[in-house]
């Protein structure tokens, strides 16, 4: 993509690394933050984004939703995949009314992950429905707080209504080796469909 | 973003809070108020859309010789994005380092850009369904251990 912000070049002469996203998504408290903790190779850090969105009250006289300004925290992380190329890891605040950001942030992503809490799971329902739509490469990761499911996956997968293609697994968001499988599983998902 | 779009400056115009500060005229290096205290669009005249709007918030940003050259004109944000960017990083983590709200750090980086001062390496968005950029990530994942 050319254009005029890339028309000079850095002042030691070699260009940065090629950045490339995934979005870490999912209801408030999932683990999003520790996701990302668990293998960015920097300390995760917070950025405040403004959002416009449609307010959840609706202006009754005028029966029109009145435009809201928010801001919302973003945390993020880095992972360096090779000299040309870095990962950024950016995780979402979880609710239906971002979605302003969530169009930000998945424009030109590799792919999201979405963390379920398996107690509460609606939470994760706009975050799915979202990618959907969006047609964005997707796994839903159950984040086992305990070590242990409380339903089993088919069950799970049936109160989610997700496609039988989408991956659904679990993993431990402390754990370094067990974020990064889940990523590798997203990846996996997103080249078949690449290459589909 | 907020939805009001202004019509875009041509890039060769000067943007008017630069002009402010133009012709070297530094503020004191102490003693000023401390620039958190602002309202955070002042710091870019009440825009909230970059120049460039499309400017992706993972976009790689580094400073040019140009902008090592202008650090000492700028005013306070420009030059502290101008001397952090030695170092090649997005423009998320600009806004973390610098402590400015997300969209600010977008608009002063395109300006900044724009003006010759950094160089910005963005992402190439067909990329992301390209399937040897994904083979590549899946292998660096796998290097971490």
């Amino acid at each position: 993509m050319d254009s005029k912000l890339s028309a000079k070049r850095p002042a030691n002469g070699k260009r940065p690394p090629v950045p490339v996203k995934i979005v870490i998504a999912g209801g408030f408290g999932v683990g999003k933050t520790t996701t990302v903790s668990a293998i960015s190779e920097i300390r995760p850090l917070t950025t405040e984004a403004a959002i416009t969105s449609v307010a959840a009250e609706i202006d009754r006289t005028g029966q029109v939703p009145a435009k809201v300004s928010t801001t919302v925290a973003l945390d993020f992380g880095c992972i360096t995949i090779d000299d040309d190329l870095k990962l950024y890891l950016f995780g979402t605040p979880g609710q239906d009314r971002f979605g302003f950001m969530w169009r930000d942030l998945s424009h030109g992503a590799l792919g999201a992950m979405v963390i379920v809490d398996a107690r509460r799971i609606d939470d994760c329902y706009p975050a799915v429905d979202y990618f959907e739509r969006m047609e964005l490469p997707f796994v839903v990761a159950v984040n086992l707080f305990d070590g242990e499911m409380v339903h089993d996956l088919k069950d799970l997968r049936w109160a989610l209504a997700i496609n039988d293609d989408t991956p659904l697994i679990t993993f431990d968001a402390r754990e370094r080796l067990s974020v990064r499988d889940a990523l590798i599983e997203l990846l996996k998902h997103a080249l078949q469909r690449a290459t589909a | 973003m907020l939805d009001d779009d202004e019509p875009s400056p041509s890039p060769s115009e000067m943007r008017p809070y630069l002009t402010a500060y133009g012709g070297g005229l530094d503020r004191p290096e102490s003693g000023g108020e401390p620039v958190s205290r602002l309202r955070p669009y002042l710091l870019t005249s009440g825009r909230a859309e970059p120049v460039d709007e499309t400017l992706e918030i993972e976009a790689q940003v580094m400073t040019t010789d140009a902008g090592t050259l202008a650090a000492l004109r700028l005013p306070f944000e420009h030059r502290d994005i101008v001397r952090l960017c030695v170092v090649s990083m997005s423009v998320a983590e600009v806004a973390a380092r610098l402590r400015l709200h997300i969209g600010v750090a977008r608009v002063l980086v395109a300006d900044l850009a724009d003006l010759g001062y950094l160089y910005v390496e963005r992402p190439s968005l067909p990329n992301s369904q390209n399937p040897n950029l994904i083979e590549r990530v899946i292998r660096g994942l796998e290097a971490i251990r």
